[in-house]
């Protein structure tokens, strides 16, 4: 997935509903929502960015995740 | 594990549910002949399923981050809604967030964050992210709860994500920021610090760490705002987007930092007035002492930075070092985490006021004493702070020593000793029973004296005790 694609699918759309035993809250759902969305388009940046430093350094891209696991 | 009972007779025989085990339908834990067990139920079959098939349950508990579990064939505590029942792996102490240092507080909050990046690779998503699925085995924060996964739809929101503020990022931005004490917000409110609270007793300043401005002043804004409405909970949002959320809650975390009064750690902690043999010899004693009494568990109580409690570690013993003082339990973990020391647990508690039952019918979270006996009880230059300080009489410190552990070890300090005359200073000596003799008198009451040694260079002297039968 390109980032355009990405970022293009982060917008919010409208999903069915869920069975979770834990309240959400009102508050805490929208801003979630707000938040998520608005966070999520640096998560992607930094992520390319990680990627883009991880091939000049000739270090596997998928090396910070597993390692910290 | 131990945990407390739900009292209520409504299981077979032999059979009884735990009292923190009720708000998940997914399912719960009972024990059976003293055993624990998890039952899974119908309804969280596909969920299980999942956990186990798509390889999340393999990959976590390889890395340490889950509870390793044993499906068993034993009669499950409800039968008709039972899809099968586990056997987690026995932990040996239960502890509290609010008995946690900062730095313990912080590793669970990441291992919490990691485990749901994890989960999201896997299609699945932690449905609950409360701090006390967290539990420190071998020195490392595991998570307890094999139900909290859920299937992951795309779309759908972190639903734990109000949950992990208060239980994590609250607290901890609170202690790094406010105060370290107010971690004991944590004993009032079950379900973590309210974020209201949180945002009005952080300095104005934190409105400009963007993680705490969004997750704390921002999220408490905005539920005061919707309070009293009903909002459109199907609206979501990508996987993308979700892992943006958490990534977001671990640069949070990961920017906050506590050390007691803004200071370098350095020589902190060098306050006692043993000479280097006195104090070689106490530890030799100790050494001396347990080897004869051969403890698997031993509570430190009054630990500091666990200089003793390492006597008991390095045998192999499983030690928990309990401190009044944060600073000093803090210390004691991060040194603990940097020598990889696996046998050591220390935690913040006041003896004077050791953590109580709370929680739902008072059985969710344990007291002290309920996590008792122990086999052994170190209570090292501690008796002048509860009986002078604190003016316990020697007698209730006796019975409440005999509640705690089969074996005591235990130093005497008189007097004459110049850490109780810095506590007699400022206050009239109302202790005549204060004595070696009184002492020795008011512990028999309560335990048989097996050993008693009197420590090099120093007017101090080591006991070892045990426990009468009742």
């Amino acid at each position: 997935m390109n980032i355009l694609t990405s970022l293009a699918t982060i917008l919010i759309y409208p999903l069915k509903n869920g069975h979770a035993y834990l309240d959400p809250g009102s508050g805490s759902f929208i801003l979630q929502l707000l938040i998520a969305s608005l966070v999520g388009g640096f998560f992607i940046v930094k992520t390319y960015w990680k990627k883009i430093l991880a091939f000049f350094r000739g270090q596997p891209s998928e090396a910070e995740d597993d390692q910290a696991e | 594990m131990i945990a407390p009972k739900d009292q209520s007779r409504d299981r077979p025989a032999g059979i009884q549910t735990l009292g923190a085990s009720f708000r998940d339908p997914s399912g719960f834990l009972f024990t059976a002949e003293g055993v624990l067990y998890r039952q899974v139920n119908q309804a969280y079959q596909e969920n299980y399923t999942q956990l186990m098939d798509s390889g999340l349950y393999d990959k976590l508990v390889k890395s340490g981050l889950l509870v390793p579990h044993q499906e068993v064939d034993i009669e499950p505590a409800v039968p008709g809604k039972a899809f099968k029942v586990i056997q987690p792996k026995h932990l040996d102490f239960i502890s509290y967030p609010y008995e946690w240092s900062f730095s313990q507080l912080k590793d669970a909050a990441l291992t919490t964050l990691k485990i749901q990046k994890i989960a999201l690779k896997f299609g699945m998503s932690l449905k609950d992210s409360s701090a006390y699925n967290i539990q420190f085995h071998q020195g490392k924060p595991v998570l307890i709860d094999t139900l909290s996964f859920e299937v992951y739809e795309e779309g759908k929101p972190w639903i734990a994500y109000r949950q992990f503020c208060q239980h994590f990022l609250a607290p901890l931005s609170l202690m790094a920021y406010t105060d370290v004490r107010l971690e004991q917000l944590m004993r009032v409110y079950i379900d973590g610090v309210p974020l209201d609270l949180a945002s009005r007793l952080l300095p104005a300043r934190t409105r400009l760490v963007i993680p705490l401005l969004l997750h704390i002043h921002m999220h408490a804004s905005s539920q005061k705002r919707y309070a009293s409405k009903t909002v459109d909970t199907s609206r979501q949002v990508n996987r993308t987007a979700v892992l943006g959320l958490v990534d977001n809650l671990e640069t949070g975390i990961r920017g906050l930092h506590w050390t007691p009064g803004g200071t370098e750690w350095g020589d902190y902690y060098e306050d006692h007035n043993y000479s280097p043999a006195g104090l070689e010899h106490k530890k030799q004693l100790v050494g001396e002492f347990l080897e004869q009494i051969q403890p698997d568990t031993v509570w430190d109580l009054g630990a500091n930075t666990g200089f003793f409690s390492q006597v008991a570690c390095e045998r192999g013993i499983l030690t928990v070092a309990f401190d009044i003082d944060p600073a000093a339990v803090e210390k004691n973990y991060l040194d603990c985490v940097k020598r990889g020391e696996k046998n050591m647990l220390p935690l913040v508690l006041d003896l004077t006021n050791p953590s109580p039952d709370i929680g739902w019918n008072n059985q969710e979270r344990m007291s002290l004493i309920e996590r008792a006996p122990v086999d052994a009880l170190m209570a090292l230059a501690l008796i002048h702070h509860m009986a002078i300080s604190n003016n316990v009489p020697l007698s209730r410190l006796a019975s409440f020593f005999h509640q705690l552990g089969k074996w005591l070890v235990i130093e005497f300090v008189p007097k004459s000793d110049s850490q109780v005359q810095r506590l007699l200073a400022t206050r009239e000596d109302i202790f005549p029973d204060y004595t070696v003799e009184g002492f020795e008198s008011a512990f028999a009451e309560q335990f048989d004296l097996v050993r008693v040694e009197p420590i090099q260079d120093s007017e101090r002297r080591l006991y070892l005790m045990q426990r009468q039968k009742n």
